[in-house]
């Protein structure tokens, strides 16, 4: 395929002086140059030479760890650019956003990128948990790994909860009051968290400039590091988990089997949990092109849904924050709104306790889940139990968010989202 | 590498770089196209076609396609309305089609220190005609009807003796007589059945307030608020008058016109102030100075104010004591010699009021008549309310308490009425306890009217 032209272009510029004093390999040819094109990269080092083919079947990932990756990135670009623009003042900040609307250039479509790249980042990174439970790849080696998932999904909720206040209207003071509330409910420290965490006893400027740090220079520090052990983990434990069957393929053959006429010998073979463990050469391509360029396509499909979303629908802006006009029912954001809803009927039980008790067992689970068995298949079947706990919980989550979000109406009342609400006026 | 799986690869690059590049082709035309430069090359299109030399068709050709907008800091509003509204300074626009009509009578209030939405209301920042006229979701200030547009007048300017808002004083006054003190508060004054009114203006519509007056339990169930028979012109009024309740006051410069110095302000000061001590006018007053109907004719206004601000300067040896007057009270009482040249004005000279007529206006100022009606005739509707379901009148009050009674009856007030049916809603209106609110003096001389409105000849009852 020597006729595509952005390739030719890529390979003619990568022969220049220039170019070859930055690329070093250039466009690789042979394998020797697919592997010094992923280890002189700095960009590319982070992956190996090679890749198992398993970890590159896109029905078993989904390629949502990656797109939540991708989704981090344009965050942060995104969220650099609108830097530029933001003030965070009770005073200014809506303006701003009226700003970006009407007069600075491309700026309502940054924002909308921004703000639904942030709620699709919580969905994904929910997904890629589930994908990771439910092929069971949070087992050994992996369990710590996992646990940093658990942080890295926690800090997500953070980065999307402090950014949820920014735009000062009645939907982020509103959502934030709720959210703040919820962590007042927790037993002794509830209040002083809650105190911390605003800087005062209402959503105010202290508030905003809180958040502010910590969505721009705090969590999104924090999630680098994390991203970064993460990804590093992932490479440290022998790469993306597979079924028993490839990992063992190396085991079953005896050291007098191995043949003599291959230039690969003991050299590969490795016991404990270094990266070498489990490879086996013959289930190994190079990561250029297979993982590279399936890594490329992932991202422009990201990219095009993006900016499909962020050119035809617009990011929410309501109302000026108002203190003295709550809107009812006062809502939480989406993620939230299942914990709202346990709130509703116990503050305690479902403020504290479950959700208290959920993210400790989620930590706690690699080592809560002694089972051994079906490691790198979806919905092993050896995995039943754990498997059919763990859908129950999601399923509830998930039945008792839809409940928060579509089915209750002024006063946390039932009210059918079918129907169309009159609309609401206070009362004398 | 299978050549099939490169070619694979190769044509989603294609396809999918493709469709990258669209979307942001497209994004960015979005982005571009923008409603108001269409309105802007409309009006470059106007100047170029009205240039009648080649250089001035060179100066409108010229003319760029940019936002403009008109920064405030001090009223925190961002005007864009220029943007689209390009001639609103250009006389020879006057009867243009909208956007590109000239804005009449601006010169008192002009646009570089005033903006827009000061009076219109709507959304500055907005570069949309949607947007900006305000009508859109989670906006709450939609622009303001033009008939409605003196509600605005208050935020920087006194109610009463404002020339250029007769129907804002007309609405007050309104407010005043209609009794809506009697349940709602405005400015600290008035009763807790109803709301406070102080930002009414800024949370409701014109429509909905309309609705509101001819029939409130239809905008707000359960309002007990009783059905309000305005005149079509005193409706208009009220409704302006509470659409200027919004709360919002203008910050220094703005405020500085607080007063503005009207003849009719004048009036009053030179009332108040004891002018007629000295001088009279229309024969009232004192002989020590001039007689001042026909100042207005011997002096000019700039002599008649130095004379306000410093008699000697302009009259040496003058006896006039220097009253220190502000600069718009002065200007105040210019006005009102120079209105003397055309009209013959009636000075009402201070008298001092009887208790019975102290008692009238406590009665007036307090909002009394909003649930026992006019000169407290009663006739208010008070749903299920054991007194054939009306607010009780008081004309017949000297019967049944003594002067004491009823003074503590107005102080305590009654939360519980008595229901006609027990099964049916409580009535929704009761009396407020005024204790904390009237003064002493003020109930006593409400006592006092109460009393006088026994109709003369009629006996204790029996």
């Amino acid at each position: 395929m020597n006729h595509f032209l952005p390739k030719k272009i890529l390979k003619w510029a990568m022969q220049t002086r220039i170019g070859r004093s930055i690329f070093r390999v250039g466009l690789p040819e042979s394998n020797l140059e697919r592997s010094q094109a992923m280890v002189s990269s700095f960009l590319l080092h982070v992956q190996p030479a090679k890749v198992n083919r398993h970890s590159l079947k896109a029905s078993y990932t989904l390629g949502l760890g990656l797109i939540s990756l991708y989704l981090l990135l344009i965050l942060v670009g995104t969220g650099t650019l609108l830097m530029f623009y933001y003030v965070p003042s009770t005073d200014r900040a809506y303006n701003v956003m009226k700003d970006l609307q009407f007069v600075i250039s491309a700026g309502l479509v940054l924002r909308n990128m921004h703000r639904w790249a942030a709620h699709l980042m919580v969905l994904f990174v929910m997904l890629h948990m589930c994908r990771v439970f439910y092929t069971g790849a949070y087992k050994s080696p992996r369990e710590f790994n996992w646990v940093i998932g658990v942080m890295l999904f926690l800090v997500t909720l953070g980065l999307s909860f402090t950014g949820y206040l920014l735009p000062w209207d009645q939907l982020a003071f509103w959502a934030i009051t709720v959210g703040a509330n919820i962590a007042a409910y927790a037993p002794i420290i509830g209040p002083k968290l809650q105190f911390l965490l605003l800087g005062g006893h209402t959503v105010g400027q202290e508030a905003l400039t809180r958040f502010y740090a910590l969505h721009v220079i705090v969590l999104p520090a924090v999630a680098f590091l994390g991203v970064s052990i993460h990804l590093f983990r992932v490479r440290k434990d022998g790469g993306l988990s597979r079924p028993e069957e490839v990992r063992s393929s190396v085991d079953r053959i005896a050291l007098n089997e191995l043949p003599t006429n291959k230039s690969y010998g003991l050299m590969e073979l490795a016991r404990g949990t270094t990266p070498q463990v489990g490879k086996n050469p013959d289930d190994e391509v190079f990561s250029w092109p297979h993982l590279i360029f399936r890594e490329i396509i992932l991202f422009l499909l990201v990219a095009v849904v993006l900016l499909f979303l962020s050119i035809f629908w617009n990011a929410p802006l309501e109302e000026f924050a108002n203190a003295i006009h709550p809107p009812n029912p006062a809502k939480a954001p989406w993620y939230f709104l299942g914990l709202q809803e346990l709130v509703s009927y116990s503050a305690f039980w479902g403020g504290v306790v479950v959700p208290g008790l959920l993210v400790g067992l989620l930590m706690l689970l690699p080592y809560i889940d002694r089972n051994r068995h079906g490691i790198g298949r979806w919905f092993a079947r050896e995995r039943i139990v754990a498997n059919t706990l763990f859908t129950f919980c999601l399923i509830v989550a998930i039945v008792l968010t839809i409940i928060g979000s579509l089915f209750r109406g002024p006063n946390w009342s039932w009210q059918n989202p079918w129907k169309q609400q009159a609309v609401q006026t206070e009362s004398h | 590498m299978h050549k099939d799986l490169t070619r694979k690869f190769y044509g989603w690059f294609t396809f999918l770089g493709l469709l990258v590049g669209t979307l942001i082709v497209l994004g960015y035309c979005k982005d571009e196209y923008r409603e108001w430069k269409d309105y802007q090359h409309k009006y470059i299109q106007e100047e170029i076609k009205r240039a009648a030399t080649p250089e001035l068709k060179a100066v409108a050709e010229r003319i760029p396609v940019e936002i403009r907008q008109i920064i405030l800091p001090d009223l925190n509003r961002v005007d864009r309305c220029t943007s689209c509204h390009l001639a609103v300074e250009d006389p020879s626009y006057g009867g243009y089609p909208q956007p590109l009509a000239y804005h009449p009578h601006h010169a008192q209030h002009p646009f570089e220190r005033f903006g827009c939405t000061v009076c219109h209301r709507g959304q500055g920042r907005a570069t949309t005609q949607a947007d900006a006229h305000g009508h859109v979701e989670h906006w709450d200030e939609p622009m303001l009807p033009l008939k409605y547009i003196q509600a605005s007048c208050g935020k920087c300017h006194d109610n009463e003796n404002n020339p250029g808002a007769p129907d804002l004083a007309r609405g007050q006054q309104v407010f005043e007589t209609a009794g809506c003190r009697g349940c709602h508060k405005l400015s600290g004054i008035g009763g807790v059945v109803g709301p406070e009114l102080d930002k009414v203006g800024a949370r409701r519509s014109p429509e909905w307030l309309k609705k509101h007056f001819l029939s409130p339990a239809s905008v707000s169930p359960g309002s007990g608020m009783p059905p309000q028979k305005f005149g079509e012109q005193d409706l208009d009024a009220i409704i302006l008058f509470m659409l200027s309740q919004t709360g919002e006051t203008a910050p220094g410069y703005y405020a500085s016109m607080k007063v503005i110095p009207s003849a009719s302000l004048g009036k009053g000061l030179f009332q108040q102030k004891g002018c007629i001590g000295c001088h009279s006018v229309g024969g009232k007053g004192g002989v020590v100075g001039p007689a001042l109907d026909d100042v207005g004719l011997r002096r000019t206004p700039e002599w008649i104010i130095k004379h306000f601000r410093d008699p000697q300067s302009v009259t040496p040896g003058s006896v006039m004591p220097r009253f220190g007057f502000s600069e718009s009270e002065a200007r105040a009482l210019t006005e009102f010699l120079l209105h003397l040249r055309e009209q013959k004005v009636e000075l009402i000279l201070p008298t001092l009021m009887s208790p019975i007529e102290r008692g009238h206006e406590v009665f007036r100022k307090y909002g009394c008549a909003g649930c026992h009606g006019q000169d407290a005739k009663g006739g208010v509707p008070n749903p299920n309310a054991k007194t054939a379901q009306l607010v009780p009148d008081l004309i017949h009050v000297a019967d049944g308490y003594t002067k004491a009674e009823l003074k503590s009856r107005i102080q305590k007030g009654q939360r519980e009425i008595n229901s006609l049916d027990p099964k049916l809603p409580a009535p929704p209106l009761y009396m407020p306890a005024w204790g904390g609110t009237i003064s002493d003096a003020e109930i006593d001389s409400l006592v006092e009217y109460l009393f006088s409105l026994k109709p003369k000849g009629e006996d204790v009852g029996f």
